[in-house]
């Protein structure tokens, strides 16, 4: 009996979307959007799309492996606009009416005097919308898991990790759009607060970037100002051993003063100071990082979690620069200091790698448990 | 004859200062059509969703086919009909019989069978194939009154289940009710067309403000109110009551009008000397005979006796139907 009562809800799920258009509209971009990855192509000449060469894009299969080119396309392009975005957006407005259509008066009677409990009716339909988007991300990723192989000869069954990842993603904003609805019996209120709620995600996520950001580039100056400062400090005691030996007197056993130094050197000064300062901001920052990151802990991580298939997919040696740069050590402590722009990018993806899985994505479960919960214990006890 | 519904002391306070129900109690036979009668806002469809788990009562003993009320396995037996339904508009008139067929978890071939059945029972089966989106309100009746059924119910529960269906769907209707109940079914009846409900119902109860203040047969209802009346064409003064009021006639129970006396008595002789003291006055008899009350004045009687709401505004807009025809294919939309 729960497999034909489960079965029912779903077959009306689908027929509900199907009745207002948006689920076949949805299923046919995602064809056409799969296709369009199909037309672009990477040789030994650079980047093409269909015919043309994309001169514009400084790389070729000599810089990347093919292979890695077109899962970096499926996971930027396919996943990280197409599913992540656009998709999205369309499956919110698509299924956010799923909720408030079933606690509307004069249809939740009806379904309500039937032998099911409420919460594995109300959890059904949860899952029938979480349904529409694992068939649309379905048909996506083995048709670009099909497509890469056709391109690059490589099979590659990692691309369909997408699957539940993006189903896990978008769960995170549909238990909202759920609770919404069930509180307010709206489908617009709970598309718009859902929206509104996933960008208030996306700033957290913006904010913590830029955190990490400046957190990072912060260490890297505290790096190089020690360093120099070291620097500093190790020229001017020698110029103050050669000053020694030139007046005559014995080095041994001669340790110069800071007073000593600071006279020998003023500007070792400028730069202690400036090192204290970097350092006080990079404990402010130490102190915004944790706390943004405490924050995101109680929130869905829905950018991390759509990361999370770069993780699996991308591999970082793939994009590395053919000659690897050493890191530059300063020979003029005075010098400005100047940051590797590629050292800080792969300094900030390290921080962000080293998020665990159950961190990003525990939590996320945790979060969306919680809202679930309360909607189910919401739903059961309500009058209607 | 057992109970199928035996509930007590039902009592629901919403918002723990609006009391809907203040304690009632109701029994309903097995294989009767029983029906429930009250002014609006007295509290049937919160007693009737009480039933069908819809809402939580406060407070509840009793039981629904011999479970306890809220048993949402006991659902399985009961087909219900509710107010104001409002079925998906995108199915069409078989899809929802599945649908609610599958939710009460009747498998894909007995469905496909019952819901051809019911369609045609309920004389839908030439539209079976339309949405509902594009049915008239009688229509939509016909196919909740079927949904209803697909479960092969014990206990049929309809709310107003002839609101918008015209004179003929409702004589169907009845049809289908005494059908049922020929099957042994027992049907609940929550209906404000009182004339409805006295054709077909074998028994039924009167809520107002939140109680059940009585319930019975319609004759054992009736009894108390039937007699023997005599009607005049000048006023019967005090004098002329006082002289038929004699040890020897029957009670007189009312006297509604100047014009107007009644006797507990269904027997006409009892009453002659009534009529042999209002002759010597020379009144004028326009008519005499007995008279037994319609549900609708028993109705009208229990809500004034009651401080109810006014009587008229209980069968003025619902007992009024849509003058549709039965349904034809060229008169849907109409």
């Amino acid at each position: 009996m729960i497999l034909t009562q489960t079965t029912a809800i779903f077959v009306d799920a689908y027929r509900e979307l199907n009745a207002k258009k948006l689920f076949w509209l949805t299923m046919v971009l995602t064809v056409v959007f799969a296709a369009s990855l199909a037309m672009i192509g990477i040789d030994k000449e650079g980047v093409r799309f269909l015919w043309f060469h994309l001169g514009f894009i400084p790389i070729n299969s000599d810089i990347i492996e093919p292979k890695a080119f077109y899962l970096a396309s499926f996971s930027y392009l396919g996943i990280g606009i197409w599913l992540t975005w656009i998709a999205t957006i369309l499956a919110i407005i698509s299924t956010a009416g799923i909720i408030p259509e079933l606690v509307t008066g004069g249809t939740i009677e009806s379904v309500l005097a039937r032998p099911i409990s409420r919460a594995r009716l109300f959890l059904t339909k949860y899952l029938s919308g979480l349904l529409f988007v694992a068939l649309q991300v379905s048909v996506f990723s083995v048709l670009s898991m099909l497509i890469i192989w056709n391109r690059s000869g490589y099979l590659e069954p990692r691309i369909l990790l997408a699957i539940p990842i993006v189903v896990s993603f978008f769960s995170f904003l549909f238990c909202i759009c759920a609770f919404i609805g069930l509180i307010t019996r709206s489908t617009m209120t709970a598309m718009l607060l859902t929206l509104l709620f996933w960008a208030f995600l996306f700033i957290l996520n913006i904010g913590d970037g830029i955190l990490v950001q400046f957190h990072e580039s912060t260490n890297i100056y505290v790096e190089q100002r020690t360093q120099r400062v070291e620097l500093a400090r190790t020229n001017t005691v020698k110029l103050l051993n050669r000053d020694r030996e030139s007046q005559g007197l014995s080095i041994e056993d001669y340790q110069p003063t800071e007073e000593e130094i600071h006279t020998k050197n003023p500007l070792l000064s400028r730069l202690e100071t400036s090192l204290e300062k970097d350092q006080a901001d990079l404990k402010s920052l130490d102190m915004w990082t944790k706390a943004i990151f405490t924050a995101k802990t109680f929130f869905p991580k829905t950018g991390e979690t759509i990361e999370l298939l770069n993780r699996k997919l991308i591999d970082p040696e793939a994009f590395t620069p053919v000659e690897e740069n050493e890191p530059s050590v300063a020979t003029d402590p005075f010098s400005d200091i100047e940051i590797d722009q590629d050292e800080l990018g792969q300094r900030v993806e390290a921080r962000f790698r080293e998020r665990s899985v159950l961190w990003i994505l525990g939590t996320s479960f945790i979060f969306e448990f919680f809202v679930l919960g309360l909607s189910t214990l919401i739903f059961t006890r309500r009058d209607f | 004859m057992s109970a199928v519904i035996d509930i007590k002391g039902v009592e629901k306070t919403y918002k723990r200062r609006i009391k809907a129900l203040r304690g009632v109690d109701m029994t309903v036979g097995d294989g009767e059509i029983f029906g429930l009668l009250g002014p609006n806002g007295a509290g049937k469809s919160t007693l009737v969703k009480i039933m069908m788990t819809v809402i939580s009562p406060s407070k509840c003993s009793g039981t629904v086919l011999g479970s306890k009320v809220g048993d949402k396995a006991t659902l399985q037996q009961i087909g219900y009909l509710p107010e104001h339904h409002r079925f998906p508009p995108y199915l069409t008139g078989r899809q929802v019989l599945e649908h609610f067929g599958a939710l009460s978890g009747i498998q894909r071939k007995q469905r496909k069978a019952k819901a051809s059945e019911l369609l045609e029972l309920v004389g839908m089966d030439s539209w079976h194939k339309d949405k509902l989106g594009s049915y008239s309100k009688g229509m939509r009746q016909r196919v909740g009154l079927a949904q209803a059924l697909m479960n092969d119910p014990k206990l049929v529960v309809l709310d107003e289940p002839t609101d918008g269906v015209d004179p003929s769907g409702r004589r169907d209707i009845r049809n289908i009710l005494t059908h049922l109940k020929d099957e042994g079914r027992t049907v609940f009846l929550n209906s404000h067309l009182l004339s409805e409900l006295e054709m077909v119902c074998d028994r039924v109860a009167i809520m107002v403000h939140g109680l059940v203040r009585t319930q019975g047969t319609i004759d054992e209802l009736t009894a108390e109110q039937s007699g023997f009346v005599i009607t005049t064409a000048s006023p019967i003064n005090d004098a002329i009551k006082s002289e038929i009021s004699t040890p020897s006639m029957p009670d007189l129970i009312q006297s509604s009008s100047d014009t107007t006396i009644s006797f507990k008595t269904s027997e006409a002789s009892a009453v002659q000397p009534a009529i042999d003291t209002l002759r010597k006055h020379n009144i004028v008899i326009q008519s005499a005979g007995f008279k037994r009350p319609s549900l609708e004045d028993l109705f009208m009687q229990v809500v004034d006796t009651n401080n109810g709401a006014k009587p008229g505004a209980i069968s003025g807009a619902k007992a009024s139907s849509r003058p549709s025809n039965k349904p034809t294919k060229g008169g849907a939309n109409s």
